[in-house]
């Protein structure tokens, strides 16, 4: 596998002086994006959770087929090794509650971090105060962090993926990625019709 | 008058092929919240040394002492400069909050400041947020990063009740 050229940096093309110049660069393009699709207005992202605006769900759902389409056809031409993709490890647990203490802070705040980032260069006051609160949030776990550092590494899987738990390879787990992002979308997109609170 | 949204779809396969672009050049996808618990670490350690004696702010100095260089800190810069350079050309930069007309602008900008240090709080626990855990993490297959995706839809959907004079403008369009 050591004649694969993609990643770049994981495979040695990429001094880290460059890797910071490309972090610039896609940082830039993301946050443009992120602007371009409304991700800047809490508002419009919370929309979604009244089934008033679908845009969030729909365009993470295409982000993800789209991203992972490439990385099917780069594995599948041999151009790329998706094993040296950086992921994140699962910690069951963890996730479980933090996933809730997240959804809770974003319904009430209307940002996730990336988004606030970029709704701060658009001139978004509540960005602003989000960003603050970051900080103080971040205070505040470093506080409690002994207490709390058991739980925080319990339920842990490591690198854990979807062929690991329902068997198979990398291919049938993007099968069954696209397959549920797409389900996503249309149960979404029917709830919004019964429920008859969107706008189309 | 401004300029309307990218349709989503079209968004959404931009923002998955920059998504693939990043893994493909730097090894990782995008993230944010690790820039914000890296800047209060090192901001800490900064003004008392002795916050190395705590176990999760060491662990970003392991490497050296200095936890802002780092790729995603620097990407982060990036996020802002993107947002500011697209609103700028799309004629809607703007100083103000976003919300439902006629709610409280102090009221807003307390539950964004209150949301903020929830969020904080639960990325640390989930090791990344929407960007550095939902989206890298299923983009790399990880069963986490579905857990937490729908985790965070199932609460926001329970809790949405509570805020939805902030966000729904109840006199338009017929709604409700």
């Amino acid at each position: 596998m050591n004649d694969l050229i993609l990643p770049l940096y994981k495979n040695g093309f990429l001094s880290p002086e460059a890797n910071f110049f490309f972090a610039i660069v896609l940082g830039f393009a993301f946050g443009f994006v992120l602007e371009r699709t409304g991700f800047t207005r809490s508002q419009y992202i919370a929309d979604t959770f009244y089934f008033k605006n679908l845009a969030v769900p729909k365009i993470m759902g295409v982000t993800i087929i789209t991203a992972t389409t490439w990385f099917i056809f780069f594995a599948w031409m041999g151009w790329i090794d998706l094993g040296a993709l950086f992921t994140p490890g699962t910690y069951v647990w963890p996730y479980v509650v933090g996933g809730l203490l997240f959804g809770f802070g974003m319904v009430m705040a209307g940002y996730c971090p990336g988004t606030a980032v970029a709704g701060l260069g658009t001139g978004k006051s509540d960005a602003l105060l989000f960003l603050l609160g970051l900080f103080a949030g971040m205070f505040l776990y470093f506080i409690l962090y002994p207490m709390i550092a058991g739980f925080a590494s319990s339920g842990n899987l490591g690198v854990f993926k979807l062929q690991d738990l329902f068997g198979g390879n990398e291919y049938t787990s993007y099968i069954l990625t696209v397959a549920l992002e797409t389900g996503i979308i249309l149960f979404l997109m029917l709830l919004q019709k019964l429920t008859n609170k969107g706008e189309k | 008058m401004e300029k309307k949204y990218w349709n989503p779809y079209f968004g959404g396969v931009v923002l998955g092929t920059m998504l693939f672009l990043s893994f493909v050049i730097a090894s990782q996808g995008f993230g944010a919240s690790g820039t914000f618990s890296r800047a209060t670490a090192q901001f800490l350690v900064d003004s008392d040394k002795s916050w190395l004696n705590n176990a999760y702010i060491a662990h970003y100095f392991r490497h050296g002492d200095n936890a802002l260089l780092n790729w995603t800190v620097i990407e982060t810069i990036g996020i802002f400069l993107g947002g500011f350079a697209s609103a700028l050309l799309a004629g809607r930069f703007m100083i103000r909050p976003d919300k439902a007309k006629g709610y409280s602008t102090l009221k807003r900008l307390f539950w964004a400041l209150i949301g903020g240090m929830i969020i904080a709080f639960a990325t640390r626990l989930t090791r990344g947020c929407t960007s550095g855990q939902g989206l890298d993490g299923m983009a790399t297959f990880s069963v986490g990063a579905w857990i937490f995706m729908f985790s965070t839809f199932a609460a926001a959907l329970i809790f949405s009740p509570l805020f939805r004079k902030q966000w729904v403008d109840e006199n338009e369009g017929g709604d409700e």
